[in-house]
């Protein structure tokens, strides 16, 4: 495996049962995530787009393992995941964390804010003694701009935006190399996003980290992202650059997702031409036969409703599934 | 069948529709008294789109529930200001009256489509409840206009969706129904409150498209509460840009966005990084949190987070100046703002 590769991703599919009735029989599958493969590189920022249902959360859970996938392989650092044992789990989710998407949930009302931050590193052992202990959830406020002198208090006690700061301190505890971010400005105000991003990139910087960054605000992910990923109902669509997706995109679904997003900027949007998509996305429970997108795609052909799109590269670094690009 | 109506509001934009004056509202809750709402004014023009910008408890809400008098009572209460809806001042005329511009002059469509639509009830039922109560027509008369709304806001085979329960519905299909209810009584004023907000991107460009073209057809004018730059960039004729229950600036679209003047706009504009934008310079974010509404508030409400405050922001609250044609500010600094200066 290439050196730069940290994290890869092979035909990785997470099915979940639907259960029904008083014996809870299967009586169906829901195909959150149904065969995707990437890498992620070291120092990168992956960011992986898609509208609600489309698997990408999934995806970020299915890699750390906080999911059992149905098939597929995740590679962290040259280990199979997939086949570690739970206690093996354990020792290498030291190097990979993740920050949720709501500050309120995710973190123990019950807890102080230092206790929240110190629990990875007991878990973990990373501290000899309290009093090491302390400094080093002194240090890991400080990196993420809290005041330290708060480490006595409840999250309730904070606003959204500190709150995602403690998430955040929560997640660098153990000296990850990765972080799965999975929506983690979504549930804040406009003012508050820019500093929780400028946040985030200067600790990438700071500490070498490389992120998986699953959001659906694509101006953010352009921002942020070295590589963008379009998932569509369970499937990769596309993937190459951050500059080059957004571009010169080619699935018909990017093309479409993009020309969705109004830019802040009144003369450019009269000017601007929209592929409005009729309808809604397809249940993952009951995806259609061929290419996913198929039947909300403005270009499918009849060949299209039948055989499915292979992922392919398309041409360097970009990589696309659908027949006609 | 009785189709026409819903074509006969459509006029130009000019005209007064409404015009909100110094409004004030409270809550008081056991905490104490929270200044939701401290004097705005602002009017639509028949035909207009007017966006109302701000982040969650800016007051954007409040300020035009408070137009139809919804806020809660107890705790909320209007304390303040005028209304004046075609003349008519809606914080003094009775229920009676009210009720008949409540869903009928002027609907509202709000943001969670699910919470909004009754569950147990088939949406031709809820839709035709609303025709009823505003137009003198049979149920059969109602139903039939009910499925040409439906059809109108873009649902496949309307006639058949009226005996559907909202359940059986997807999230944008949900938010036409809304839409449809909004439209069935030829209302002179839409209020829609964050109405995409709940919805994909791909969904929400569907929904605003087809209020820009119903609003277009009809000649209806729109309140579009939001907190997103570009929808509004998208939508809007004028912007009001709301903090802490005031407004802080209010410009026709492009000017707001080309000339903006109060230092929240610009760090709400700067805060944005851009979908067709390749250089990544830093975020320029706005420091600080915004403002607790409990108890009173001395000076500018944006001082505490402004890198142009002086002593004056501290201490009195600045009024709205114009700064151009059309183009109002409520910030002591708004000169050396403007020229992108730093004090």
């Amino acid at each position: 495996m290439n050196e730069n590769v940290l994290v890869r991703v092979k035909d990785l599919k997470m099915h979940f049962p639907i259960r029904a009735g008083i014996l809870k029989r299967t009586v169906g599958v829901v195909r959150a995530v149904d065969g995707v493969s990437f890498d992620i590189l070291r120092g990168e920022t992956l960011g992986l787009v898609g509208e609600s249902g489309c698997g990408k959360t999934t995806t970020g859970r299915a890699i750390l393992r906080l999911y059992e996938p149905t098939s597929g392989e995740v590679n962290f650092r040259g280990n199979d995941l997939a086949s570690e044992s739970a206690e093996e789990v354990r020792r290498t989710r030291r190097h990979m964390q993740m920050i949720f998407q709501d500050p309120y949930a995710s973190l123990n009302p019950q807890m102080r804010v230092g206790e929240i931050i110190a629990r990875p590193l007991r878990v973990h052992k990373l501290a000899s003694n309290a009093r090491e202990e302390k400094e080093m959830v002194a240090d890991i406020m400080q990196k993420v701009g809290l005041n330290v002198n708060f480490r006595d208090r409840f999250p309730h006690e904070f606003s959204g935006g500190q709150r995602q700061r403690i998430g955040i301190a929560r997640a660098l505890a153990t000296s990850p190399d990765f972080i799965v971010c999975d929506e983690p400005i979504s549930a804040l105000d406009v003012s508050i996003q820019a500093q929780i991003i400028n946040l985030l990139e200067q600790l990438r910087e700071d500490l070498g980290l490389t992120y998986l960054f699953i959001a659906h605000d694509l101006s953010m992910v352009r921002y942020l992202s070295t590589r963008v990923g379009v998932m569509y109902l369970g499937k990769m669509m596309e993937m190459s650059s951050a500059d080059e997706l957004y571009d010169s995109p080619l699935h018909p679904y990017t093309k479409a997702l993009l020309s969705a997003i109004p830019i802040p900027d009144p003369p450019l949007e009269r000017r601007r031409q929209r592929t409005l998509l009729a309808g809604d996305p397809p249940s993952p429970a009951n995806p259609p036969a061929g290419c996913r997108f198929s039947t909300r795609c403005p270009i499918a052909v009849e060949h299209c409703r039948k055989v499915e799109p292979e992922f392919r590269l398309a041409t360097e670094g970009h990589w696309v599934a659908c027949h006609l690009v | 069948m009785e189709t026409t109506s819903l074509h006969t509001t459509g006029s130009k934009q000019g005209k007064r529709l409404l015009e909100v004056r110094n409004l004030e509202t409270k809550f008081y809750t056991a905490d104490g008294v929270v200044n939701a709402l401290n004097g705005i004014s602002y009017s639509v023009d028949e035909g207009e789109c007017l966006a109302i910008v701000g982040e969650s408890g800016s007051g954007k809400t409040v300020g035009v529930l408070s137009i139809l008098r919804l806020i809660q009572s107890p705790p909320g209460r209007i304390v303040g200001g005028e209304i004046l809806f075609k003349g008519t001042d809606l914080l003094k005329i009775d229920d009676k009256e009210l009720r008949t511009i409540r869903g009928g002059a002027i609907s509202v469509i709000f943001q969670d489509p699910m919470t909004s639509l009754n569950p147990v009830m088939r949406v031709g039922a809820q839709i035709t409840e609303n025709i009823r109560e505003h137009e003198n027509l049979t149920s059969r008369q109602a139903r039939q206009k009910a499925a040409d709304l439906l059809g109108m806001v873009g649902i496949p085979t309307p006639a058949k969706r009226l005996d559907d329960y909202p359940h059986q519905f997807s999230g944008g299909m949900r938010q036409r129904v809304m839409i449809a209810m909004a439209l069935s009584c030829s209302p002179q004023l839409i209020i829609a409150d964050e109405p995409t907000t709940a919805l994909d991107v791909t969904i929400q460009a569907q929904i605003v498209e087809l209020i820009k073209s119903l609003q277009a057809e009809l000649g209806t004018a729109v309140i579009w509460i939001s907190h997103d730059l570009g929808v509004v960039a998208r939508l809007a004729d004028n912007v009001a840009v709301m903090y802490a229950g005031h407004i802080v600036e209010k410009a026709p679209v492009d000017e707001l966005y080309a000339r903006p003047a109060h230092p929240y706009t610009i760090g709400l504009l700067n805060s944005l990084p851009r979908l067709d934008a390749r250089i990544k310079t830093k975020l320029k974010a706005i420091g600080g949190l915004p403002p607790n509404l409990l108890g009173m508030l001395q000076g500018c409400a944006f001082a505490p987070r402004c890198m142009f405050a002086t002593q004056i922001c501290r201490e009195q609250a600045p009024p709205a100046i114009e700064v151009a044609p059309r183009h109002q500010v409520a910030c002591w600094h708004s000169e050396l703002v403007s020229a992108g200066e730093r004090p």
